[in-house]
């Protein structure tokens, strides 16, 4: 077995056989849940929120902090959500940690359930991830069988139930009250916020979303304490962060680094710098929701604020590398067009707007673009900012700010030479062996 | 106004074909399902998959069937089942290939695959061989990123294809 | 605004001041700023979505120092933090300081991005658009879009579909409102539509595009801000500044809604809702929308027409009185008054009928009027009154939707009165109402996504219910000290009564409900601080109705639904004035305003006649003596009495019998045909008047379009008549007869057509003239084993009295007519669905065409009243419980027919 892959969720990743509950108990896998369970559920909200925990799927709101908004005193039964729905272009993280550890995932459900005081939780995967469904039902039954779901947790008081389910394609059900809309069993469009979904969330009762890599790392930080988290990352983006490189760059792959890890040391070092023969032009941090940062802002370092400042956002950790051949109007068409798909439907400007960008962009790269078309695009983008009703408009405007603020000349050139900047069309480009 | 038209013909009273009913050895992961939720409307996606995965798309038979598995309105179901992608409202062919076309694998090749396979099958998006053994799609992220390029045969993932990849996928294909 | 002033809410909008209570939404607020803020999502009658964003504004808070003060700027007014992103109006509730800027550039930017996006894929169809002119898409546009459009992709398109006989859809033109989806799901409880597909491609459309099963009521039609839904019947056939628009009471039932009629030349072309008048605003049923047509009908009455030799021929209008009036005078001459009886008037207004009764009363001296000639049992004229009681307020469909507890008695509510139905659905919805539903038929209501109890009471099994109900109510007044005790002067009554009731468990063979039901829905009943019990024309159509409504009366007091302030028990009348006919006593014992008639000199002294004293018959009765021969004249009214008649075969005799009918009405029906004197009656859109609708509400109505030539309104017909009778009537104008009322009649004191427009209020008695109650029990257990089925009669949403018969649409949206079976009693007769069935009742026989619906019980044949070619009182009057009919398969002698014959 080489070199770990990681220094905390990757550590033991690659272990054969971890799927097991066996395997799993053999590395230190729900030793100590029965003793976590037996203390105050408060305790474990401090400590949550000692370590800084931030969420993984995007919004990086704090974990600990989310947990303490569900009312202590209510008649209403409590959810806890895993949001499994991984579906940010250019993410692929949650995918191979349910894959490969499922049980770190179950028993960070049981730990975050019982912090807060929720009954039952759900894992809402998305579509694709059938096979992962039958790794974790496989798992749950024998967390089941172990006594560790159920009545009496792990020999506790506290009674927990898990249950997977399956979406079947749609990106804005990774939207919290979206994802809740499917579970319920409704078209998987956004509610109206507030209530927010730790007042009134699923069956209108206090709900917790989290995603997945958020709650696998609570069983560590509970087990061993903010501080051993806080070992790693910045004072406000403390931890280690799973990464997920594509495009190409020589090693394509999930990574797990501390967070402030500058992002030019991801690439160069963990993923072996770009493929032979290729450049790299930009790159998107975040997923595909967030402005791409040019070839000249690589060393800004992988953290919240850090990506803030610099104009974009640390996301998902979906960083996809843009090389020197591939036209940016045409890498943006491509995720419009996306986002044109994945639109609800819900509010007009996400709907229509999105719409409206991609057969801009689509003619834009036909090299049929007229001159009011650049600020024309800027302008759509504006008017769906700040006023669709959830953040899956804003993420189909951000880019296009970011391409526009950092690749202007590109689209003017698209615009006065009437073909694309770029001599050979990606579509054109040989296969890189893998 | 005119002279009363004729009455209508009155619509049939009970449906010509008897409503679909679950075959036996999917009673259990139908009740299985129910039994996951406070509510039964929940269960409408795990229904509506348990269907698919039976009868390989979802008729309107079946959506009927869904809707009243779960006591939803039969037009409530409709608009769900094709709110997600992922639900067959036509037959698709025995092999489902989808390939992503999403930044991550176009930046890899993945339209050049989907050229490739739509070239070799001689069907467009959505559409299914004449044997009735492949259906092809384009579809977005699948979550596979860091392996582009990469294409779903039904549930299963295949990364970092090539042509020849593909090739030889199609031909292992029992 | 009921909320102290202290407790409101100060919110600042462009500039102006208002003070709102707390939870108001800023569209609200708005609009009583008189800002205007555009919507499309946003409804009334829905829950706030915020999903078309055209209400973007601008809202800021007062700045708050660590103190939670505000903070002051320099000119000493409140600093206010802006929010940083625009905020949809619909679904922001105000908060105390808040500002908002619908006008700022960041709103008008926001509100101009928002309409130039929904005009990216809405086509430029408007002239060939039957929305045009009315269309809200088009007046934003307006008032806010570019004048140029940035957009020429080319737009994404759907193909044109109708969906049924009514709904036509253009998806090109929607803009995902979702109104008309919610609509049809929380307020029509139908979940006909919904939205196919997602993103730019969402399509408003029914489960696999098929025709929609639903009411067909058009609402979402109605609600549907653009052009992207309309209505098939109206489709090109007019552009809607071309039309006049009359606001009139629609007449298809009892609710009352307004309706707003477009009118070219003298053609009605269509009917809508009122949008934010009447008790309905934009709702109307499949009738109020489309039943309007019969006015137009080619086979309306135009000139009067009296029997010559055996004929009837067309006469003068003065030709025609002159003949009635005369008749009359013979027969009150040679017989006395006692023989001569004035039947109908259900449909007509309050006007028409106080003249009706004056006219047979105070002209003519008798007392043989009643109105309610579908009645089977003789009724007195104050025992509806009494049931809801007393005279006391009555409720409004605003406390049917905000109940907690909602009982409906014995009365599909989807045929007998589609706003009640909608409003107690949406309250179901929206506010938590528990329904309970007593019908022998699993109706709508009581359908299990409603989340109520339906209590399937067996037929003839009602009465014993009531009881059982009051006695459980009792009962659990008697386990559970009373939060809310009952006046003393009735709590020894009402101890009586519960003794001289039979035990909930004891009922249970008499109702065909299990005992613990019966408690559930009294323990509910009696729980609830905010309650309706809801019954109508099936109560007092029935055999043991003067029982029933005493049984109503004993619960609505018991339960609390009646307190000595105010009533919750709601009457739905058969036809839209059945209300006003009680009120205007079309009965036999009672004056107008339910004077006795002991009280007669009150009226007597101000219409200068001695009135009779002794009460007359009831219609039931008047039916017997005309067959019989005691009664000589009939005069019916806008009443197609041998359809309504009980029993078919007594009515067909007491016309052929009579001497003298006049009969007033739109169409030549055979009733009329048998008369002597008919008079073309004008129709409800072609008078004015009053109608008073089932919340006891007297509304206006309109005239839209002049009579037909030759028709009259009926009061004009009345007072013709009573002059050449030697009365000396002289109003000139309805509103004139309607000052008449409102000097004399009790409840209707102190108004005028003025005061009843837009919205009158319900009339109520003054507090010394509240009835007082009377408890009193009359049971005889179980209805007595017999042969045959029950016959379960009553309304159907389509077909809904001989009117629906003379449009074009409703009979199309109607089954053939059938006879309704379980399957498994099908199964039982051996009869088979489509095939023909014989149902033999007392009088006669009739043949239908067998259904299948679960929904009807076992024991029980279900044929709707108001079915085209059936004459469904061929079989005979029910009495007792009810009506049993004995079915069998058409042809087959005794036994059931052979597998060779069916075959």
């Amino acid at each position: 077995m080489s070199a770990p892959r990681g220094p905390h969720l990757f550590k033991d990743i690659d272990t054969p056989g971890l799927t097991g509950i066996d395997v799993y108990r053999k590395l230190g896998g729900y030793a100590e849940l029965g003793a976590l369970l037996q203390r105050a559920p408060e305790e474990a909200i401090e400590v949550v929120k000692a370590s800084g925990l931030r969420g993984r799927g995007g919004a990086g709101f704090p974990t600990g902090l989310k947990w303490s908004f569900v009312p202590k005193s209510t008649a209403k039964p409590k959810y806890l959500v895993c949001n499994a729905d991984e579906s940010e272009p250019g993410t692929c993280k949650d995918r191979e940690l349910m894959e490969k550890d499922p049980h770190r995932l179950i028993e960070g459900m049981i730990l975050a359930a019982h912090a807060f005081g929720a009954n039952t939780g759900y894992i809402y995967l998305r579509g694709e991830f059938a096979y992962i469904q039958t790794i974790l039902d496989r798992a749950i039954a024998e967390a089941r069988a172990a006594g560790l779901l159920g009545q009496r947790c792990a020999g506790s008081g506290f009674r927990f139930e898990l249950h997977t389910h399956l979406g079947a394609g749609a990106y804005i059900c990774g939207e919290e009250t979206a994802l809740l809309s499917s579970l319920e069993g409704y078209r998987g469009q956004p509610r109206l916020k507030p209530p927010f979904p730790a007042v009134e969330g699923l069956y209108r009762c206090p709900t917790v979303v989290n995603n997945v890599e958020t709650l696998m790392n609570v069983p560590e930080i509970l087990r061993r304490g903010a501080p051993w988290f806080r070992q790693w990352g910045t004072d406000k983006s403390p931890g280690t962060k799973i990464f997920s490189v594509s495009g190409p760059v020589a090693r394509p792959g999930n990574y797990e680094v501390p967070l402030g890890l500058p992002l030019s040391t991801l690439l160069n070092e963990h993923c072996g710098g770009m493929r032979d023969g290729f450049r790299v032009k930009a790159v998107i941090p975040g997923g595909s929701s967030v402005p791409l940062l040019p070839a000249s802002m690589l060393d800004t370092p992988l953290d919240f604020e850090s990506m803030t400042a610099a104009g974009t956002l640390l996301g998902s950790g979906g960083v996809i590398v843009i090389d020197d051949r591939v036209c940016i109007v045409d890498a943006l068409r491509n995720l419009i067009r996306f986002y044109e798909h994945e639109s609800c439907g819900k509010c007009t400007p996400c709907r229509e707007g999105t719409f409206w960008m991609s057969e801009v962009f689509a003619r834009l790269e036909a090299g049929e673009g007229r001159a009011q078309d650049v600020d024309l695009l800027a302008d759509v983008a504006d008017n769906i900012l700040g006023k669709s009703f959830c953040a899956l408009g804003d993420a189909a405007a951000m880019p296009v700010q970011g391409a526009l603020k950092h690749f202007r000349a590109e689209f003017d050139h698209h615009v006065r030479e009437r073909r694309c900047i770029v001599n050979r069309r990606r579509t054109e480009l040989e296969q890189v062996p893998a | 106004m005119s002279v009363p038209a004729p009455m209508a013909p009155a619509p049939p009273l009970v449906a010509l074909e008897p409503p679909l009913a679950w075959p036996a050895h999917l009673k259990s992961a139908v009740d299985e399902a129910l039994s996951h939720y406070p509510v039964k409307r929940s269960a409408i996606l795990p229904v509506l998959w348990i269907a698919q995965r039976e009868w390989g798309w979802l008729s309107p038979a079946a959506l009927k069937l869904a809707a009243r598995t779960v006591e939803l309105p039969e037009p409530e179901v409709f608009g769900i089942a094709t709110f997600y992608t992922m639900f067959n409202l036509k037959p698709v062919g025995k092999y489902h290939l989808q390939v992503c076309m999403t930044l991550s694998c176009s930046l890899m090749g993945g339209e050049r695959i989907y050229r490739h396979l739509a070239g070799k099958l001689g069907v467009g998006h959505r559409e299914t061989t004449p044997d009735g053994r492949f259906t092809l799609s384009r579809v977005e992220c699948l979550a596979a990123c860091a392996g582009a390029p990469c294409l779903q045969v039904n549930d299963d993932y295949h990364e970092r294809v090539d042509e020849a990849a593909v090739d030889r996928l199609l031909e292992q294909l029992p | 605004m009921s909320a102290a002033p202290d407790t409101l809410v100060r919110v600042t909008i462009d500039g102006r001041a208002v003070q709102v209570p707390p939870g108001t939404l800023v569209t609200d607020a708005a609009r009583r700023a008189e800002v205007a803020i555009p919507i499309f999502c946003s409804h009334a009658k829905l829950p706030p979505l915020g999903a078309c964003r055209i209400c973007l504004v601008e809202i800021g808070l007062p700045k708050r120092g660590r103190d939670g003060a505000p903070v002051l700027g320099a000119d000493g007014a409140p600093e206010i933090a802006w929010m940083p992103k625009p905020q949809t109006a619909c679904t922001t509730p105000v908060a105390e300081g808040m500002v908002v800027a619908t006008a700022s550039a960041g709103a008008t930017r926001a509100r101009q991005g928002v309409m130039e996006f929904l005009l990216v894929n809405h086509p430029l169809d408007c002239p060939v658009c039957d929305e045009g002119g009315e269309c809200q898409l088009q007046d934003l546009a307006f008032a806010f879009g570019h004048d140029a459009s940035r957009m020429d992709e080319p737009k994404r398109t759907f193909v044109s579909e109708s969906l049924g006989p009514i709904v036509k859809k253009e998806a090109n033109r929607c803009i995902v409102c979702m109104r008309c989806v919610r609509y049809c799901d929380e307020v029509m409880g139908e979940d006909a539509l919904t939205a196919h597909q997602r993103g730019v491609h969402t399509e408003i459309s029914s489960f696999d595009r098929q025709p929609l099963a639903c009411e067909q009521c058009g609402n979402c039609v109605e609600v549907c801000p653009v052009g992207a839904l309309t209505a098939l019947p109206y489709r090109f056939r007019a552009r809607p500044w071309d039309l006049r628009q009359h606001v009139t009471i629609c007449p298809w039932c009892s609710n009352g809604c307004s309706v707003r009629l477009g009118v070219r030349g003298s053609e009605i072309l269509r009917a809508r809702g009122t949008e934010r008048r009447g008790v309905n605003q934009e709702f109307l049923c499949v009738r109020g929308r489309f039943g309007y047509e019969f006015v137009n009908h080619p086979e309306r009455l135009g000139a009067p027409l009296i029997r010559v030799g055996g004929q009837l021929q067309p006469a003068g209008f003065e030709e025609a009185v002159t003949f009635a009036a005369g008749g009359l005078q013979a027969i009150a001459r040679r017989h006395g008054p006692q023989a001569i009886a004035f039947l109908g008037g259900e449909n007509l207004n309050v006007e028409e009928q106080y003249l009706f009764q004056k006219l047979a009363r105070a002209v003519l001296g008798t007392n043989h009027v009643d109105a309610r000639t579908r009645h089977t049992a003789p009724v007195t004229g104050d025992a509806v009154l009494r049931a809801t009681g007393g005279g006391r307020p009555a409720p409004t469909f605003e406390q049917l939707v905000r109940a907690e507890e909602a009982l409906v008695l014995f009365e599909d509510l989807q045929a007998e009165g589609p706003l009640a139905q909608a409003s107690l659905i949406r309250g179901q919805h929206q506010h938590g109402v528990h329904l309970t539903v007593a019908h022998a038929r699993r109706v709508k209501l009581a359908r299990a996504k409603f989340g109520g109890a339906w209590l399937a009471v067996r037929a003839g099994g009602e009465l014993a219910l009531v009881h059982a109900l009051t006695r459980a109510v009792l009962d659990e007044r008697a386990r559970h000290p009373e939060p809310a005790p009952l006046d003393p002067a009735h709590a020894a009554a009402l101890a009586t009564l519960a003794r001289a009731l039979p035990a909930v468990a004891e009922s249970e063979a008499a109702t065909g409900v299990a005992a613990d039901q019966v408690m559930e829905a009294g323990r509910r009943l009696l729980a609830a601080t905010r309650k309706a019990i809801v019954f109508g024309r099936n109560t007092a159509q029935h055999p043991e109705a003067q029982a029933l409504l005493q049984a109503i009366e004993n619960l609505g007091w018991a339960s609390g639904a009646i307190t000595a302030g105010r009533s919750s028990v709601m009457f739905l009348g058969a036809k839209h004035d059945s209300q006003g006919a009680l009120d205007m006593g079309l009965v036999p014992d009672r004056l107008p305003g339910y004077v006795p008639l002991a009280d007669r000199d009150h009226y007597g002294a101000a219409w200068g006649a001695t009135l009779p004293g002794e009460p007359g018959l009831t219609a039931p009765e008047i039916l017997r003596a005309a067959a019989d021969g005691r009664i000589r004249a009939l005069w019916i009214a806008g009443d197609h009495w041998l359809r309504s008649a009980p029993d078919r075969a007594l009515a067909e005799r007491a016309l052929a019998n009579a001497e003298l009918v006049i009969v007033s009405e739109m169409f030549l029906t055979s009733t009329a045909r048998a008369a002597h004197v008919v008079f073309p009656a004008a129709a409800f859109a072609e008078k004015e008047g009053v109608t008073v609708n089932c919340e006891r509400r007297p509304q206006r109505t309109a005239r839209a379009v002049a009579p037909r030539p030759g028709a009259r309104p009926d009061w004009q017909i009345f007072q013709a008549v009573a002059r050449a009778l030697g009365a000396a009537w002289n109003h000139r104008t309805a509103e004139d007869v309607y000052r008449e009322i409102a000097r004399l009649v009790p409840g209707y004191r102190g108004t005028s057509w003025a005061t009843l427009v837009p919205l009158g209020s319900p009339w109520a008695f003054e507090p010394a003239r509240v009835v007082a109650p009377a408890f009193a029990a009359s049971h005889d257990g179980a209805p007595p084993a017999g042969e045959g089925l029950w016959l379960l009669a009553g309304g159907m949403l389509f077909l809904q009295g001989s009117l629906s018969h003379r449009t074009e649409i409703l009979p199309q949206l109607a089954h053939e007519p059938r006879a309704w079976l379980h399957p498994a009693e099908a199964a039982r007769l051996g009869a088979i669905e489509g095939a023909p069935v014989e149902l033999h009742g007392p009088s006669g026989r009739i043949t239908l065409r067998l259904g299948l619906d679960d929904a009807v019980p076992e024991g029980g044949v279900f044929v709707p009243d108001a079915q085209v070619g059936v004459e469904l009182n061929r079989l005979g009057s029910p009495s007792g419980a009810g009506l049993r009919v004995r079915v069998q398969p058409a042809g087959a002698r005794a036994a059931a027919p052979s597998a060779a014959e069916r075959a």
